[in-house]
């Protein structure tokens, strides 16, 4: 027989299909691009505050120009009502808006993709609390949940040493924040549910359950890596909500209040605009725009590349 | 009139897919002829083209991916492929029906069966909806489901697979077809179950008069069940002939190692001899003639290398497309079908 | 059918109390007695007694017979929730007159956002692959990233403020066509997006599925295949999302009411918010989860009769 009859193609596993696939998506790249800038930037913040360096475009207190100056060639975006540069305050409300929506999104997902697969798996009494619990938070309506929750968890400090942590406390906004992820965990546990209680009884959990594979292994190996794009997608889009909820707590009077964020922007504008300063609410807005789309984009394509179906055959 | 009891023409027809890596020529100049009354199987391994074969005549092959890149599909005096979509709607499920390999998920889970049955007799037929329901029942009676009155209101959850892919049979004669494309109908299924969707075709295509296009990739059934084949490699037609003569006198070293590969009664070896190699990336076909790598003669011959051999009617009805096929080298005129 | 209606409303009730004992934790425990801040500054001890009896304040938490998690339960069920701490009117009363004006502007939205993006969901799943599928996508996208305030505010400013095409505010005089229907379009513009690419989604996963090749071999025109088979397929997760949003309907849009000044039961919420009210946020936090308990069963039962695999169970 010839050598090409003998040369079996390598096949590829479905995550380096799908990364394959992802790589040659432009748009989605591109979107990848501008994530790691904004995540790029928000950790530069973070370590020039623990360094103390003095970078001047973070320097967003500083007067540099008269009040409400229009974007001119000195001041890009021009100024907000005390001199100080919009352009400077964009780009340091990064630092808050990538961390809040980070801490919240991991936090949401590590509690409702675990509890969302054993509440579907197990079903009988287990998945009766799971579902009595998302089902009673949830219909408490969102904003009063976690003004709730931020009123209970407002300057506490948890004392975590019994996990050997010391103790974590929780200043002002932050505790706004793990509020927003201990609810919103809900909606990706429930739609995990729905997609384990779906596969449970197809077939390739029955073939794994007739050579013995224990429910654990069930569920980490075989259910999770079939579910998973959901999380995925609801993690691209969560990021989102956060991102944006955070424009409406600030309007709510609960938003960060010692530094410049998005939300406490587009709050100011409300009442700017009609006296024609508009550029503080679109910047802003642009801000937004942009981290939002980047990550809609990404995660839609992440979700394309990795969905076994659409897989070449 | 060029009729001669030729129901359904494939000309040189090629479909191509439009994939992220590259073109993929599943089916490439496929020419055969399903007559009246006649059941043609379409043999081959995995990925050889076959489905896609039927898919074209369709005319359902997944767009935007995939495109019938050209050929004539004659079917009643007129080209298929130039038919618009509504001409073509007319002729789908009604003079050509199709049925599919996978039972299970084939029917929509939230319609009874008889609603799925009645709704191409109602489409094609323009009856009343009492009146389809009633010729629904009396599919299911003609596919052998007992109790058909109180089955029709089932749902295909509530059905084993033998009985959805006989509710999936009696859907596709329901308006009574001409052609029956048969995808690999009971590869799903267990071998007793096999047995009965088979003699159940048998019996309709006796009873309704229609052909019947079988895709498969078991010879057993090709050698019980169908009157004329075409075996097919890597998107060619390697060898056609009529059921008889395929097997009694296989001319192409594919159809030769396939029938070499079948069991039977008598066997004294140690093992099975089986067709060396693999199936070829339909993206990297081998250049010339696309078996060679696994040929035994084909191998280390410089022309199977280099050029690929059209199929040539060595005898009336018996087309082979191999240079070392007996009598291939004699023939000049491939026309003769 | 009916012990399945009969299984899911005792199933409620757990739910119901459930979420009477959170909001009694949020508010009684956590909120307490504030008959002091109530009466206000000059008012004398006896009215500041006079209000803690009449918010039960002075009776213990749980374990009495006329403790306050009793009185709790038994204003919940007769829906008595007491004066607001704000202006003492009775608290059903404003929620009765909100519910109004909230109802007139939700459910235009709702109703104009679901069908709309229902059928172009069909549509562009259906064209998936073509440009208009892939301009769709983008747009969803573009439109899913900007901030809802920016959407209220862009809308409001040029819509209505500089073009004048229709009113900035509420106004008592105006019919309500009148007024509503600038929230209701960037209420729909805003939402469109997301329920557009989620619908997007369901129907594309459905349309992959064997019966539609089915179907389209029958010789059904794709709208038929669409609008009868994948459809119904699709309803599940669909029903979930459509259905599931009816509660909110009641509770009025929060932003949309602050900023177009309309007197719903978002505006009275997001003062109550402000003025920290716990009896009014308590009412309506109830009432809302009530709903939702209600609507969640209603979506069971659509579950069933779309589902039959469901119902037989």
């Amino acid at each position: 027989m010839s050598e090409q009859s003998k040369k079996l193609p390598k096949g590829r596993s479905l995550w380096s299909d799908g990364i394959h696939r992802l790589a040659g998506h432009k748009l989605a790249m591109a979107g990848l691009v501008v994530i790691a800038a904004y995540f790029l930037l928000a950790a530069f913040i973070y370590i020039s505050e623990l360094c103390n360096w003095k970078i001047s475009f973070l320097q967003w207190g500083d007067k540099i120009g008269r009040e409400y100056e229009p974007p001119n060639a000195k001041n890009i975006i021009g100024t907000d009502f005390l001199g100080r540069s919009v352009l400077r305050k964009t780009i340091y409300g990064t630092k808050i808006s990538i961390t809040v929506a980070f801490l919240a999104s991991i936090l949401s997902i590590a509690i409702g993709v675990p509890l969302g697969a054993i509440a579907g798996y197990f079903r009988g009494a287990v998945d009766e609390i799971i579902v009595w619990l998302y089902t009673t938070l949830s219909s408490i309506p969102y904003i009063l949940l976690i003004l709730a929750f931020a009123l209970v968890l407002k300057d506490k400090a948890i004392n975590l040493h019994w996990a050997g942590l010391g103790t974590l406390e929780l200043r002002g906004i932050a505790s706004v924040y793990l509020a927003m992820g201990l609810t919103s965990w809900v909606g990706i546990c429930r739609l995990i549910r729905g997609e384990v209680i779906k596969h449970k009884d197809r077939e390739y959990v029955l073939a794994a359950k007739s050579y013995g594979c224990g429910d654990g292994r069930i569920i980490t190996r075989h259910l999770i890596p079939n579910v998973f794009h959901i999380v995925i997608i609801d993690f691209s889009l969560r990021f989102v909500s956060f991102i944006q909820a955070e424009v409406i707590l600030s309007f709510l009077g609960l938003g960060e209040k010692n530094s410049p964020s998005w939300g406490a922007m587009i709050d100011t504008a409300r009442l700017d605009l009609p006296k024609g300063y508009w550029w503080e609410m679109t910047a802003a807005t642009l801000a937004i725009f942009f981290i939002s789309l980047a990550l809609n984009v990404f995660g839609d394509a992440l979700r394309d590349s990795l969905d076994p179906k659409l897989r070449i055959q | 009139m060029n009729n001669n009891g030729t129901l359904l023409s494939l000309e040189n027809v090629s479909t191509h897919f439009f994939t992220a890596d590259g073109i993929v020529k599943a089916v490439q100049n496929i020419s055969l002829k399903i007559k009246k009354g006649r059941t043609f199987a379409l043999v081959g391994e995995s990925g050889c083209g076959k489905s896609v074969t039927a898919l074209s005549v369709m005319r359902l092959v997944p767009h935007p991916q995939g495109k019938i890149a050209g050929g004539k599909i004659i079917f009643e005096e007129k080209n298929l492929l130039e038919l618009n979509e509504k001409q073509m709607r007319n002729v789908r499920g009604n003079k050509i029906a199709m049925i599919f390999q996978e039972p299970m998920t084939s029917l929509n889970p939230v319609y009874t069966v008889g609603n799925q049955i009645a709704e191409a007799i109602k489409l094609h037929q323009d009856k009343a909806g009492w009146q389809a329901k009633e010729d629904a029942v009396e599919m299911l009676q003609k596919v052998g489901i007992a109790d058909s009155q109180r089955r029709i209101n089932d749902y295909p959850h509530q059905m084993s697979g033998g009985m959805r892919q006989r509710v999936m049979i009696a859907m596709a004669i329901s308006c009574q077809p001409k052609l029956l494309i048969a995808d690999e109908p009971t590869t799903a299924l267990d071998v007793t179950t096999q047995a009965q969707i088979l003699d159940l075709l048998d019996e309709l295509q006796q009873q309704e008069k229609m052909s019947i296009l079988l895709i498969t990739h078991d010879l057993g059934i090709v050698a019980e069940r169908a009157d004329d084949v075409a075996v097919m490699y890597a998107s060619r037609i390697a060898e056609t002939a009529d059921s008889k003569t395929l097997f009694a006198n296989p001319l192409h070293p594919y159809t030769q190692g396939l029938l070499k590969s079948l069991p039977r009664l008598g066997f004294t070896g140690e093992r099975l001899p089986t067709v060396a190699g693999i199936v070829p990336d339909p993206l990297h076909f081998p250049s010339g003639c696309k078996f060679h790598p696994r040929c035994p003669i084909g191998c280390n011959d410089e022309r199977c290398q280099t050029i690929e051999p059209e199929i040539r009617y060595v005898a009336p009805g018996h087309g082979v497309a191999c240079w070392h096929a007996q009598g291939y080298e004699k023939i000049t005129d491939k026309q003769n079908g | 059918m009916t012990t399945y209606i009969i299984r899911r409303l005792f199933y409620t009730i757990p739910i119901v109390l459930g979420v009477l004992l959170t909001t009694f934790i949020l508010f009684n425990v956590v909120g307490g007695d504030v008959s002091d801040q109530i009466a206000g500054k000059a008012a004398s001890k006896e009215t500041i007694a006079e209000i803690r009896k009449e918010y039960g304040w002075d009776k213990p938490l749980f374990f009495a017979r006329d403790s306050q998690f009793n009185r709790h339960l038994i204003n919940a069920a007769t829906f008595d929730f007491g004066r607001s701490w704000n202006d003492r009117e009775r608290v059903m009363d404003k929620i009765k007159q909100g519910a109004g004006p909230s109802l007139s502007l939700t459910v235009p939205m709702f109703l104009g956002t679901v069908l709309i993006s229902i059928s172009l969901a069909l549509i562009v799943a259906f064209l998936r692959g073509t440009i208009i599928d892939v301009l769709a996508v983008l747009l969803c996208v573009a439109g899913m990233s900007l901030p809802f305030l920016s959407f209220i505010l862009f809308g409001q400013y040029f819509l209505a403020f500089k073009w004048g095409l229709f009113p900035v505010f509420f106004w008592p005089d105006l019919s309500t066509v009148r007024y509503v229907t600038l929230p209701v379009l960037i209420g729909i513009a805003a939402g469109l997006g997301g329920e557009l690419r989620f619908f997007r989604t369901v129907m594309l996963d459905e349309i992959r599925n064997d019966y539609v090749r089915t179907a389209f071999a029958k010789g059904l025109s794709p709208a038929r295949v669409l609008f009868k088979h994948v459809l119904k397929n699709a309803m599940i997760p669909i029903i979930t999302q459509v259905v599931l949003a009816i509660p909110f309907l009641f509770l009025g849009s929060l932003l949309l009411e602050r900023f177009f000044g309309i007197p719903g039961l978002g505006y009275l919420m997001v003062d109550a918010i402000g003025a920290r009210d716990f009896q009014v946020i308590g009412a309506m936090t109830y009432i809302g989860a009530i709903l939702f308990v209600v609507f969640n069963l209603i979506t069971d039962i659509c579950y069933a009769l779309v589902d039959p695999r469901i119902s037989l169970e």
